[in-house]
């Protein structure tokens, strides 16, 4: 039967072009072919005033995006899974946004740093399980999910409710700490007791038990055999980012706890340790308001990498920094992220310029 | 009979009979996925997302369907697809079974092994046709080339059945085996067809005598399964392993084997019941007359009803090969091959159109692990492969070059080592073509005295290109004398030329075919050689006995032994007495 393989490699053909064609609103869209950023602003600090402990590489404000996307998208999908069930979820669209974005900010580095093999093997790691991860989804939501989904996805049974729950707090969750540190095996039972058994939809009832369940064993023993994976090849990561500032702030520090002023030079200048992560950049919105601006982070004073979340239509439309790519919030028409870039020395102005345009800033990447 | 290639793809797709093997399943979940996400994808954009609902008990079928035959492979029952029901485990179960696990090299309850063939080969029960009387049936052979009507079919089931049939009925006989025989040997017009293939039993069996006594209906291929359990394999057979025990006798067939000869050399004894339904028992020392003129006597005597054959053991056998010029093969052999010990089977294949190189192919004995998982040769739906091969050294310009220099060094490449049984299971239907209407595929053979190789092969090759002859395949063999078979046509030592040719069907296609057939034969006869006589009955009566000195005396023991002439078919009505048939 040589029907069959024909018709197969035929029908795959056409699957990949479908797939594959150019498509509006592209999910990721560069600012321009290859590296944007101005090559002056990609050199590392060759004499940081940062002690060697803080120090991180310079390329890590970009490697850390893909990281990061990790993060906003199941924060998409929180937002999304109060009002509308899961079920259409635009997974595959997630998919091609973090590989297309790993590749944009790739594009960036490449050749002005050595290659961060640890941190492109960890990319790699999560990028592929994510995949398969919403792949898994898309197939199952597709062939399933929609079968049973409510009329216009509407969020009805206790089940889609308690999958909204779980959504939320992990994202809260995961803003802090790594995800495999999230308790999934504790939402088991209560997926049982938060539910009923027989109810109406009934069949979208048991379909989601099945689904949910599901994916709290897997991830159970997945986020298992990460954290003993992470445990043995990489080191615990210091929860602070140092930075050195131009102007010590002084009293203006002491309602912000978060802040530790390490030493205050004579100059004025002082070293102080700012939570990382999350809480980065109310830290640094703390410390913008007070006038200061920035000189090193983390011991770079090179190229810090921002995330904005915008209407359609905005553009920076000032020459501190400069966009790298945008991507359209696919759950929130007219919403989209775009992506910039500016020199530590202009992080301050940036940020002041972004309030007074009252666009928000998702992430500040601190390397 | 090959049902399987004609089936729309909905069969595969709906139905959940039979067993679907790990490769086809990939290729179909393929084809089901991408094309779902096809259809989807165009519903959505075009019509809209209502649209795409009709898709699902196509896709939902179709992935239960094939996900039940592929358990089937495994042997498992299709409800096992409710493992899917338990979280994780079930899911990953399903997978491994259904995307990675082989399936059961056997049979099993849910049936043969997918893409294999249930069976080897066969020829039909006898065709119906339009305008035929009540009973009637066209008997043909394998080639289809020679379509007799016979007046009734008769397949006996044991050999009381047969003895009572000939006992209470007169007038004339025909007996077919496989009906792979070429030329009208196995019917005759209006004749009682006996189609001995019911006839299949083991009678007698002994692994450490290393005998078996069978029905000579019975066919190799079921021989082999039998004795295979017991690591024993058939003394002398031909290659293919479609022919039944009592065809073969009857034309005293040979194969590749080194050291051995014509069939009669295996052979113990046989059992005959007569034109009037008489029994008689012929070996070598018992009615040794019958013996001689039973074996290789085309079903002129009497019907063979049972045989006892030598077995011998089922070694595995290592392949060997070497390409050289004709001209040096007869030494080389001589040295390396003829005495040697280790060598189990043998043949050398000439490459047409020149005829000046031979690939020499052994088979030595070895005690190394053969190279194929099963024992015995697992048969296929179809040979797509060997056809297409077959079709593009004949019909392809420069086809039996890119054979000769391209594909063969490929083939030989290869060392593989199997099991004695296994290189005598090919199947025919490798080299059946798809149809044989407008052409078909030919055998002829012939013997000469070994020493005769050189000046042979030179008239031979002459002959074939003078014609323009479309020969796929001369393969040459090596067969010791007959101990004295009437019809015997290895009188000494000889090679043997089986030469298998491609000809149209049309009239004057096989006028030209009678006439290059006839000087091939002068050819071999002046050398002190013969031909072979399953084939098409081209020779005249006068070469015929050339070619047979003894068939005199097996005519004359014919008349005592079958007086009234039952005993019919193209054979005899061309050679014994061919005005019976216009009276
Ligand atoms: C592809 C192919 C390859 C071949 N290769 C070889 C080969 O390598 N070596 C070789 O020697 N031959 C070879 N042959 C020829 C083959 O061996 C003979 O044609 C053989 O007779 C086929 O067996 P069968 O069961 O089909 O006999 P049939 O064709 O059915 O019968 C042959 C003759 O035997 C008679 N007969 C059948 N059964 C009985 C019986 N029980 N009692 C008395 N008479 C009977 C028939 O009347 C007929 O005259 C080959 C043929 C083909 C088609």
């Amino acid at each position: 039967m040589l029907r069959l393989p024909v018709l197969t490699i035929l029908m795959v053909l056409i699957a990949g072009f479908l797939f594959f064609r150019k498509k509006q609103p592209a999910p990721t869209t560069p600012a321009g072919k290859g590296c944007v950023v101005p090559k002056e602003w990609l050199v590392s600090n060759p004499h940081p005033v940062t002690p060697a402990e803080h120090l991180r590489p310079a390329d890590q404000t970009f490697l850390t995006y893909p990281e990061w996307f990790l993060v906003h998208s199941p924060a998409e999908m929180a937002d999304f899974a109060h009002t509308h069930t899961t079920t259409t979820f635009p997974f595959l669209y997630h998919v091609k946004q973090l590989w297309q974005s790993y590749g944009i900010v790739y594009d960036q580095i490449k050749g002005s740093f050595p290659f961060n093999t640890g941190y492109h093997v960890m990319i790699w790691v999560i990028g592929v399980s994510t995949t398969v991860e919403y792949a898994f989804k898309t197939l199952y939501e597709t062939i399933i999910g929609r079968l049973t989904n409510p009329a216009n996805g509407a969020v009805v049974t206790d089940e889609d409710q308690f999958n909204a729950r779980l959504m939320q707090d992990y994202v809260d969750f995961i803003r802090m700490r790594p995800w495999y540190e999230f308790d999934f095996a504790s939402r088991i039972p209560a997926l049982f007791q938060t539910t009923s058994f027989f109810g109406p939809y009934f069949l979208r009832k048991l379909d989601r038990k099945y689904m949910l369940l599901t994916e709290l064993l897997v991830k159970t023993g997945y986020g298992y055999l990460i954290k003993l994976g992470t445990k043995a090849s990489y080191d615990e990561a210091l929860p602070t980012t140092a930075v050195v500032v131009d102007r010590f702030p002084g009293s203006g520090l002491t309602s912000h706890p978060e802040i530790q002023v390490v030493k205050a030079e004579s100059d004025g200048s002082a070293l102080l340790l700012l939570p990382r992560y999350e809480a980065f950049h109310p830290a640094v919105a703390a410390l913008v308001a007070q006038g200061v601006g920035f000189r090193e982070i983390a011991g770079n004073n090179s190229a810090i990498l921002l995330t904005v979340l915008a209407p359609d239509t905005w553009n920076p439309g000032f020459p501190e920094c400069k966009p790298v790519f945008t991507q359209p919030i696919k759950t929130k028409p007219g919403l989209k992220r775009v992506a910039v870039v500016t020199p530590v020395r202009w992080l301050a102005q940036t940020v002041r310029l972004l309030k007074e345009q009252s666009v928000n800033i998702e992430h500040i990447y601190d390397y | 009979m090959r049902l399987k290639h004609t089936l729309p793809l909905s069969f595969l797709l709906f139905t959940t009979r039979g067993r679907l093997q790990r490769s086809s399943y990939w290729i179909v979940s393929l084809f089901i996925f991408s094309t779902f996400y096809v259809l989807y994808t165009l519903l959505i954009e075009s019509i809209g997302d209502q649209s795409t609902y009709f898709l699902y008990p196509l896709l939902l079928g179709s992935l239960t369907t094939t996900a039940m035959k592929r358990l089937h492979d495994s042997n498992c029952s299709g409800y096992w697809l409710l493992a899917v029901l338990i979280p994780v485990l079930g899911p990953i179960w399903l997978i491994y079974q259904l995307g990675f696990k082989k399936g059961d090299r056997q049979k099993n309850r849910f049936g043969t092994v997918p893409d294999e063939a249930a069976d080897y080969f066969k020829n039909d029960l006898g065709q119906l046709r339009p305008g035929l009387k009540t009973g009637e049936r066209i008997i043909n052979d394998v080639t289809q080339l020679n379509p007799v009507v016979v007046a009734e079919v008769f397949r006996p089931t044991s050999v009381e059945d047969l003895r009572e049939r000939l006992r209470i009925t007169t007038g004339p006989v025909s007996v077919g085996g496989g009906r792979f025989s070429m030329g009208g040997q196995t019917a005759s017009p209006q004749s009682l067809h006996i189609d001995m293939r019911g006839l299949n039993q083991v009678l007698d069996f002994s692994k450490e005598n290393r005998t078996i006594k069978v029905q000579a209906g019975i066919r190799w291929c079921d021989i082999q399964r039998y004795v295979d359990p017991h690591d024993l394999s058939i003394k002398i057979m031909q290659t293919y392993a479609n022919f039944t025990v009592g065809g073969s006798l009857s034309v005293n067939v040979h194969g590749r084997y080194m050291g051995l000869g014509p069939l009669i050399l295996a052979v113990r004894a046989v059992e005959i019941v007569l034109a009037d339904g008489s029994f008689v028992r012929a070996s070598r020392t018992e009615n040794p007359e019958i013996f001689f003129g039973v074996i290789g006597g085309y079903n002129g005597l009497g019907i063979i009803a049972t045989a006892e054959l030598d077995l011998v053991d089922n070694v595995a056998v290592r392949r060997k090969d070497q390409k050289m010029a004709r001209s040096d093969y007869y030494s080389w052999f001589q040295t390396h091959v003829r005495s040697n010990p280790d060598a189990v089977f043998h043949n050398g294949d000439l490459y047409p159109p020149a005829y000046r190189n031979i690939r020499a192919v052994t088979w030595l004995k070895t005690t190394e692990q053969p190279t194929v998982k099963t024992r015995l040769m697992p048969l296929r739906e179809s040979y797509p492969l060997e056809r297409y091969f077959l079709w593009a050294f004949t019909e392809t310009f420069f086809g039996n070059w890119r054979r000769e220099y391209l594909i063969d060094p490929l083939i030989y490449l290869r060392k593989p080592i199997h099991w004695r049984n296994y290189e005598a299971g090919y199947d025919v239907a490798e080299l059946e073509p798809r149809s044989r209407t407008k052409r078909t595929y030919v055998l002829q053979e012939y013997f000469v005295p070994v020493r005769q190789f050189d000046a042979f092969t030179e008239r031979m090759a002459e002959i074939f290109n003078r014609f323009g002859v479309n020969v796929i395949n001369v393969s040459i063999r090596h067969a010791h004398a007959d101990p004295g078979s009437y019809l015997a046509w290895a009188r000494g030592e000889v090679f043997a030329f089986v030469v298998y040719y491609k000809q149209r069907t049309s009239e004057t296609a096989r006028q030209e075919v009678g006439t290059w057939t006839r000087e091939l034969i002068d050819a071999a006869v002046s050398l002190d050689g013969a031909y072979y006589l399953p084939y098409q009955a081209h020779a005249t009566p006068a070469q015929f006995h050339r070619a047979y000195p003894d068939a005199k005396k097996l005519f004359a023991l014919k008349k005592t032994l079958d007086p009234d002439f039952r005993f019919h078919n193209l054979f005899w009505n061309t050679y014994y007495q061919p005005k019976s048939l216009e009276s």
